[in-house]
């Protein structure tokens, strides 16, 4: 297999835009049409993501030790897709047609054999991955709404229960199907840390236009069902830190911090917490009133709530939120004010300004890089 | 295809769309043949009869709800979009139904050395046919979704101004109540006698016809912020159940809100 001669052939395909994976998928269909019910009605986003994939793959084909985690991870998030051995073969042969077409009077039976080759072997590092992944977990988890409280208009808290115990750490996500959005996966974070009766909660915002968001915050029902993958993210507590922990939590960024407070309140001797809250408006603190009675109880943690868009205390009574009074000003400005964070880990969790400011504003103030852990909401879908 | 945890055998389960989800994974939608539940009216004349067209699509509207329940008629929205959906699926089964006429006409003439269409060829219609019919999906998908987008973002900034100006209007009354609180107490203090001749607080100490006075700008200061508290009380109470009742309607907008009682308007 000629590494040079993949990536120059796919760079001269790739040019071709996204005629090329509108050509794959066709001809996927055409000859297999019974693959299409795996796929959501609007393909281009699909689009996107397989040639971002593949140009992903291609570069770094003569990279194995970088290139076979991110297949066994694609592999593995398959799964959920309801995706086994038996469809690799039909996707690798109109992966290959497309090739050819693209190519013209280029391609030749020694290109091809690269090709094959290459497809092969990704297929079958993704198909292992995935079948050692059988062994331990099932392809998906069915859950049922417990409970539903919309906090907001556009804010609502969900608790779900899972068919199976779901095994996750603090911090982390699944991506989440509804049966009235079927084919669109989103991730969500846990908003808890795991319980002995299984149960998980979920903070979710509506995106305005968003197809799943919407359905989650408005319409679903107690009873409903879902389907859970399996857990991903790396936004975890570091348990073998010993230092002061600072979490800084815009909007609802909260759920997965919440989640590692929890995790820090069943230490023996929890570590100094300072858990920042940010909103626009006060309304937007839709979990203050109990993050407020969580600071009174645990002594060890101090709760600052922060609003960047109204000044502080307008007409009190109108928002029900709470009891603490909320600093003006966006968190990066609020945590700075707040002081030295040098001797802390932390955990940044919100829309992608935000973290990216907050973080910045920790470097600034002397807080090693590799000491903050964060995840943005937005980017990683598309 | 499934894991040791997943039961064995073929179940499925009725969802709440009217969909089946297999045990497999597999999702089949609603019956496209079952009745509109949602009740699509309102929508365009042509909705049900014939295909619609991308021209009809932008010239959709949709109704306003009466002022003081919402903005947008969100039912009307959805219908709208399962409709869309449906009519999508139909598109779908149509072009693979061509795709398998395609298929089955290649198939015919890969017998044929001579004369008709050369099976790739044929092959390469059929893909771009449905390439043609996806970029057609991609479309109306996007257009829908960027109208619900505007929706949502209009609502949103129509409650927004709602509330704002509620906040400024009960920021008005707070000042004005004020204003008025402290000219009264300015005349009271101008109608009372000079400081000297009030040695202690005790107003019994004080001449009858100045205690009366006093006791008049009292018993009128006090009903004065009474009256204005009800006032601003109300105000805010008429505030809240504005929005409340903005949620509820929103709700009772959604098909399921129909399990509530009726509230009487
Ligand atoms: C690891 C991870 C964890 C997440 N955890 C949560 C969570 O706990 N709670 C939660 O509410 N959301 C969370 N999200 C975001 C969530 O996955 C969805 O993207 C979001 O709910 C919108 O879904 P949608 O289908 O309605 O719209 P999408 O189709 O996903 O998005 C519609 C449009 O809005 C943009 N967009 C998406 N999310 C946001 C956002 N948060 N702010 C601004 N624009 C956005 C998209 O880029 C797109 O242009 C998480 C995302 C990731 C990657
Ligand atoms: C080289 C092999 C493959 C690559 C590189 C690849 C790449 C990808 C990527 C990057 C995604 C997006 C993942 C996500 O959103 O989480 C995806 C999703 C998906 N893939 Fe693959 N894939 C491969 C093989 C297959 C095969 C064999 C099938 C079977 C038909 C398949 C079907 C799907 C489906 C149904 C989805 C979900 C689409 C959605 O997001 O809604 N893939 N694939």
């Amino acid at each position: 297999m000629d590494a040079q001669r993949l990536k120059d052939s796919f760079a001269h395909v790739a040019r071709q835009g996204d005629a090329v994976a509108l050509f794959f998928y066709s001809d996927l269909f055409v000859r297999n049409p019974q693959l299409r019910d795996m796929f959501p009605i609007g393909m281009s986003v699909q689009r996107e993501k397989l040639l971002g994939a593949l140009g992903g793959i291609v570069a770094q084909v003569d990279d194995l030790p970088s290139l076979v985690p991110f297949l066994q991870q694609l592999g593995r998030d398959h799964r959920k897709f309801g995706i086994v051995a038996e469809h690799y073969p039909a996707v690798g042969a109109s992966l290959l047609a497309t090739l050819k077409y693209f190519c013209g009077t280029a391609w030749n039976d020694d290109l091809a054999e690269d090709w094959n080759a290459a497809y092969t072997l990704v297929s079958k590092v993704m198909l292992e991955a995935a079948n050692e992944d059988a062994l331990r977990s099932p392809a998906w988890w069915n859950a049922q709404v417990i409970g539903v409280e919309r906090r907001r208009f556009d804010i609502a808290m969900l608790r779900v229960v899972p068919d199976q115990p779901l095994p996750y750490l603090p911090g982390q996500s699944v991506a989440v199907e509804t049966t009235s959005r079927p084919r669109h996966w989103r991730y969500y974070s846990m908003a808890n840390a795991p319980r002995a009766d299984h149960t998980i909660d979920f903070h979710v915002r509506l995106v305005d236009g968003g197809p799943v968001s919407s359905v989650l915050v408005r319409s679903l029902h107690v009873g409903d069902r879902l389907r859970l993958g399996a857990p991903v993210g790396t936004l975890t507590l570091n348990e073998d830190s010993p230092r002061d922990v600072l979490l800084v939590a815009g909007s609802t960024g909260l759920a997965p911090l919440k989640a590692i407070l929890e995790q820090l309140a069943r230490r023996p001797s929890p570590p100094r917490t300072h858990l920042f809250f940010g909103a626009r408006t006060h309304e937007g603190l839709y979990d203050l009133e109990e993050l407020s009675k969580l600071a009174m109880e645990l002594r060890w943690l101090t709760l600052v709530p922060a609003v960047s868009d109204e000044p502080p205390g307008t007409l009190p009574g109108l928002h029900r939120a709470g009891t603490a009074q909320a600093e003006h000003g966006t968190l990066p400005d609020v945590v700075g004010r707040r002081g030295l964070w040098i001797d802390h880990d932390a955990y940044v969790c919100g829309p992608p300004v935000m973290v990216a400011r907050t973080n910045e504003r920790l470097v600034q103030l002397g807080v090693n890089r590799d000491r903050i852990r964060m995840e943005t909401f937005a980017e990683a879908q598309r | 295809m499934n894991s040791p945890h997943t039961p064995a055998g073929h179940h499925y389960s009725t969802s709440s769309d009217g969909g089946v989800r297999h045990d497999d994974g597999r999702y089949t939608g609603p019956d496209p043949a079952e009745p509109d539940r949602t009740g699509g009216h309102n929508l365009p004349a042509t909705m049900g009869e014939s295909r619609l067209t991308p021209a009809e699509l932008q010239s959709v509207t949709f109704p306003r709800a009466p002022l003081g329940r919402r903005g947008y008629d969100e039912e009307r929205v959805r219908s709208f979009l399962q409709y869309i959906e449906r009519e999508l699926a139909q598109i779908f089964s149509e072009r693979t139904a061509l795709a398998d006429e395609v298929a089955r006409l290649r198939e015919r003439l890969s017998g044929v050395s001579s004369g008709g269409v050369p099976p790739e060829e044929a092959h390469f219609q059929a893909v771009r046919i449905l390439s043609q019919a996806q970029q057609t999906a991609d479309l109306y998908v996007a257009d829908a979704e960027r109208y619900t987008r505007e929706l949502a973002q209009e609502a949103r900034q129509y409650r927004e101004a709602i509330l704002s100006d509620a906040k400024s209007q009960a920021e008005l009354l707070l000042d004005e109540a004020h204003r008025r609180a402290s000219a009264v107490a300015e005349t009271a203090a101008a109608a009372a006698p000079p400081p000297q001749h009030v040695p202690s607080g005790d107003p019994s100490s004080l001449p009858d016809d100045v205690r009366r006075q006093m006791e008049r700008e009292i018993a009128y200061l006090r009903t004065y912020s009474e009256v204005y508290r009800t006032h601003l009380r109300s105000y805010l109470e008429s505030l809240l159940r504005n929005v409340d009742e903005w949620e509820r309607s929103e709700r009772d907008a959604l098909p399921t809100g129909a399990t509530e009682p009726p509230r009487p308007r």
